[in-house]
């Protein structure tokens, strides 16, 4: 059961249920009030018996902590135990600033995963795009791994150069291996100024709705820097829209939050429903779009690939470029040599 | 007479590291192209790039040359998936994003 409660809160305080992933986002989202509250001590509350989370929940729950410490917060965390296990390899609690039993952290298994890390620079980016492969173990799979450096490029980018987020980024991420489908998840969340800030100065309409402001974030050559129809000499605005994109080919799961607004585009195991690539986000069948009471201070985004499904990166391209529709048709040829 | 630019291979072959790309924009592209030169850019140590990178290696000369500034630009080696990415910068630089609107409706 996913369920969440939380009382009127006199500290931040982070309810976890017992699962948290992409898939039953929603409830987590909705439950929670993360950034409300006074005092000395914020609290993440762990399930008693439970913890499933997946990179989303983890790189939330870092990011969150972060802002809390940077507020003068102490975390403290409730029902820490074996259960935990999971969450500790992941460097979820190094990241809080709470000490988890080096006992039951120790039992060594052989991982797939990129460990909650935080990014706070391009020096930082660097290391992670460059241990992806190891870490992954997508040596292999060269495609595939090219889609998960690029997820991982692009967002960490988005925030170090759009958030303004004092802690940067918290990026995390895990391929699955065992089970189908094969797929690899990324999750990136920061406590910066959200999307809908961002993007309102140059977009006013992004400052009167959150799921607005989500949907000009996700469509191509739109950026919070100048309006126009080619973006700006650093920025296209085209990151979101090609993560999306790759998450869409592969028939994976996509999700952006911020403020108060989610948007998610679900997994599909039909074909027939990843060939059509819609350039506003809210036209997909295939989305979820919700608003919450409280809001997120920052951006989330996550992206599923489906590494199973990665015949050719160069493939992903030449079918972004046929779904999307220039307004001027370009005539001369590439000297490609 | 032509600019020759061999590009860095980035993290094992992924160039994704817009500020370099941008370096190279400022200090060697955008003054050759200025000069009437012809550049060539050398992607042989380069596999994969993101649509970022190449946006910020060559948007602003197509921006700011047109397409005619197609015929002084070489891509020089290459991948299919690297041509792929350079296929779409330079559609949407040239060609431009197609037009949108908001629609609140569609927020629900």
């Amino acid at each position: 059961m996913n369920r969440t409660c939380y009382d009127n809160a006199e500290m931040p305080k982070l309810v976890v249920p017992n699962s948290v992933t992409i898939q039953n986002a929603r409830a987590f989202l909705a439950s929670n009030r993360p950034f409300v509250g006074r005092g000395k001590t914020a609290t993440l509350k762990l399930h008693p018996k439970w913890a499933h989370l997946d990179p989303m929940a983890l790189s939330m729950i870092a990011a969150w902590g972060a802002w809390c410490r940077r507020n003068g917060f102490t975390v403290k965390v409730q029902n820490l135990g074996r259960h935990a296990r999971y969450a500790a390899r992941m460097k979820l609690f190094d990241h809080l600033g709470v000490n988890y039993d080096a006992q039951i952290a120790a039992r060594e298994e052989a991982g797939r995963f990129l460990p909650v890390t935080q990014v706070t620079n391009r020096s930082e980016l660097t290391g992670v795009i460059g241990d992806i492969s190891a870490l992954l173990h997508m040596d292999s799979d060269p495609d595939g791994l090219a889609a998960v450096q690029y997820c991982v490029s692009e967002l960490i980018r988005n925030v170090l150069e759009h958030s303004g987020s004092v802690d940067g980024a918290f990026v995390c991420a895990h391929r699955y291996t065992k089970k189908k489908p094969h797929r690899v998840t990324i999750a990136v969340a920061d406590c910066g100024q959200g999307v809908a800030e961002h993007l309102g100065r140059a977009h006013p309409e992004a400052l009167a709705d959150d799921v607005i402001a989500l949907g000009l974030a996700m469509r191509p050559g739109v950026t919070g820097a100048i309006p126009g129809l080619y973006g700006t000499t650093d920025n296209a605005g085209a990151g979101l829209f090609i993560t999306r994109s790759i998450a869409k080919g592969t028939g994976g799961y996509f999700l952006l939050y911020s403020g108060g607004a989610g948007y998610r585009l679900r997994r599909t195991n039909s074909p027939d429903k990843q060939i059509v690539l819609y350039l506003d986000a809210l036209d997909e069948p295939r989305r979820d779009v919700w608003r919450f009471p409280q809001t997120w201070q920052g951006t989330v985004v996550v992206v599923e690939i489906r590494t199973d499904r990665i015949a050719d990166f160069q493939g992903f391209f030449q079918w972004i470029r046929k779904q999307m529709p220039t307004r001027l048709q370009v005539t001369r040829r590439i000297n490609f040599t | 007479m032509i600019t020759k630019i061999r590009l860095a291979a980035g993290v094992a072959g992924f160039a994704e590291d817009k500020d370099y790309a941008r370096t190279l924009r400022q200090e060697k592209i955008l003054p050759a192209l200025e000069r009437g030169d012809s550049v060539t850019l050398d992607f042989t140590q380069v596999k994969y790039a993101t649509q970022s990178f190449v946006h910020a290696l060559i948007g602003e000369a197509l921006k700011k040359h047109g397409e005619s500034v197609l015929d002084r630009i070489e891509f020089k080696n290459c991948t299919p998936q690297l041509q792929s990415v350079i296929e779409l910068v330079v559609d949407y630089s040239l060609g431009g994003f197609p037009e949108h609107s908001v629609s609140a409706q569609k927020a629900g």
